[in-house]
């Protein structure tokens, strides 16, 4: 595992996203063990601060890094950019990373959904499955967030049964309702407000995966796993949040 | 009360220099589109840089003052008047309870930013008074401005009725370091700058681009010729920033702005040198721009010097109100 450990840090490829961000990027793919390296060097570039860091934001298989390029610089004169100050930190961090355990064993979060999205017949049909076997099959998987992006709160989560992936609608809707549960090749997620989109909608969750009022607002972060369960209108209509 | 709204303008929100530390949960810094002009019109009237201004698009609002406050209006091209007289931008002003606060249009230029003495009393969430619409938080309930809506400001430090020794305003020469060659965007490589196709890359720095009705706060769409990566590539999501450039599949360009997404899939071909963000806020659609590239050596030192010139400005600026205060503390 060490050894791939190391195999991973060397790889990953640093670069300035402009001159007060840089990205570490780890080629483009979703896959649960890069994933796990970029949540792992998220929590240690955050547990120790460096001076002008501004935040660190983990994707799938990358992390920008944003900083106070004037704090950084103003600290380390000596370097020829604030860019290198923070990539020879990045450098020492990514050295020292030891993976931490898989979070296969975290607790499931169990997400009710009614099973009546607009694209659900579109899905089903390219597939050649009835509505019910796309709703077994999108039940059937444990899934894992790997990320969060796009909106306040939205979870991209993987990795949904290659039966019924489908991808992006070729005209995003102008008009998404908050809630909305949806596929996007082999990614699945859930609408927290309502938005343009190009998910294909096969469901809606009462639930509110997004809450401005609550100090951590969000219902999935990174790592978290998720289940759902089919509900019907009237459990719908006696939970819904929104 | 403060202010009333009499007319809401076409889009006038509270904006600070935005929100910082949520991306990584989905929430962008938000935040002014000109962080510039946004800064120097809370120094003018002796505030901190983290206080809330309205940002103004025109047409503009037409505001009803109800007590006395000092204000300055920054940004390009609009003609702020108080009843029918023409009051300077970026220049400190005393308004006259009771008065009217309108805004002409003259020149080219898309945002102004109106600070008041003592800070608009804005809602805040997660450390900022920015208006996030899409969650309905911070600054005014979460939305623009509308019709009889009432805004309160902070506590006046100075006197504000007697005041008559307001500073002078910002010259035009020191606006051009900023604003001047307002349509050449200076710009950086990015994380897939090296994507482009050679003749792609090209292009991009020797011909114009218009600027596409369909922009706003989240981006500006940019209309010209087509351009290519060296083969076509299918991104996973990846974290972006203000200034990043990305290229859609069908060959055109988009500009994230202030209100741009935190992740997105799009090759990032290119950012805007952080100076000339404001800028760019500053242009509208229709217009043109021409991009330059420049070495992430000279951005730097180009963003070190600006942040120097507005420190430069906020000391002189908190010096002369420092000595406003003192001077009337004195007569106690």
């Amino acid at each position: 595992m060490n050894r791939i450990i190391n195999e991973l840090a060397k790889s990953c490829t640093i670069k300035p996203l402009n001159e007060g961000a840089l990205l570490i990027s780890l080629g483009n793919s979703i896959d649960v063990g890069i994933n796990l390296f970029i949540i792992e060097l998220h929590r240690r570039i955050i547990a120790v601060p460096f001076p002008g860091l501004i935040e660190s934001v983990p994707a799938y298989s990358s992390l920008a890094v944003y900083f106070d390029t004037g704090v950084v610089k103003g600290i380390q004169p000596n370097y020829e950019t604030a860019f290198d100050v923070v990539r020879e930190h990045l450098e020492n961090i990514l050295r020292k990373i030891v993976l931490a355990d898989d979070d296969t064993k975290n607790q499931v979060i169990e997400i009710p959904v009614l099973y009546d999205g607009e694209d659900l017949g579109f899905v089903a049909d390219r597939h050649f499955l009835t509505h019910e076997e796309v709703i077994a099959i999108h039940v059937s998987v444990t899934y894992r967030v790997f990320m969060i992006g796009f909106l306040p709160g939205f979870a991209y989560m993987g990795s949904v049964n290659k039966r019924i992936s489908t991808p992006r609608r070729s005209s995003p809707r102008t008009f998404v309702p908050g809630g909305s549960v949806g596929i996007a090749g082999t990614q699945t997620g859930i609408y927290p407000q309502s938005s343009p989109g190009g998910w294909q909608l096969i469901g809606r969750t009462p639930l509110r995966i997004f809450d401005k009022e609550k100090s951590s607002p969000c219902l999935l972060n990174p790592g978290d796993r998720v289940r759902y369960y089919p509900i019907d209108l009237i459990e719908f209509e006696k939970r819904n949040e929104y | 009360m403060s202010i009333k709204i009499l007319r809401p303008g076409l889009v006038t929100t509270l904006v600070d220099e935005g929100r910082t530390g949520f991306r990584s949960i989905g929430i962008g810094p938000g935040g002014a589109m000109d962080l510039f002009a946004m800064s120097v019109a809370n120094y003018l009237v002796g505030n901190d840089k983290r206080s809330a201004t309205l940002e103004i698009h025109f047409p503009g609002p037409e505001i009803l003052f109800q007590q006395t406050h000092i204000l300055a209006v920054t940004g390009m091209g609009f003609e702020p008047r108080i009843d029918d007289q023409v009051v300077p931008l970026w220049t400190p002003f005393k308004i006259e309870k009771d008065s009217i606060l309108r805004f002409g249009k003259k020149t080219r230029g898309s945002r102004a930013y109106l600070a008041v003495h003592g800070g608009w009393n804005a809602q805040e969430w997660l450390g900022s008074f920015s208006t996030h619409s899409g969650v309905q938080a911070g600054g005014y309930r979460g939305r623009a401005l509308q019709k009889n809506d009432i805004l309160e400001a902070g506590i006046n430090k100075v006197e504000v009725e007697k005041e008559k020794d307001l500073p002078g305003g910002i010259p035009p020469h020191e606006l051009n370091r900023i604003y001047s060659a307002p349509h050449e965007i200076r710009c950086i490589a990015s994380a897939e700058t090296d994507l482009l196709s050679p003749s792609s890359e090209n292009e991009m720095f020797t011909s114009s681009f218009i600027i596409h009705r369909q922009s706003n706060r989240m981006g500006y769409r940019l209309e010209g010729v087509s351009l290519f990566l060296r083969q076509s590539v299918e991104l996973i999501s990846s974290p972006v920033d203000f200034g990043t450039i990305q290229l859609l599949p069908d060959g055109n360009l988009i500009v994230l702005m202030a209100d741009h997404q935190t992740t997105g899939g799009y090759p990032r071909i290119a950012s805007v040198s952080q100076v000339d963000l404001p800028k760019l806020a500053q242009l509208n659609p229709g217009e043109k721009i021409n991009f330059k590239m420049i070495s992430f050596f000279e951005a730097e030192s180009e963003l070190l010097s600006r942040e120097k010139h507005l420190a430069e400005l906020r000391h002189t600026y908190l010096i002369h109100f420092k000595k406003l205060l003192y001077r009337d503390s004195t007569f106690d």
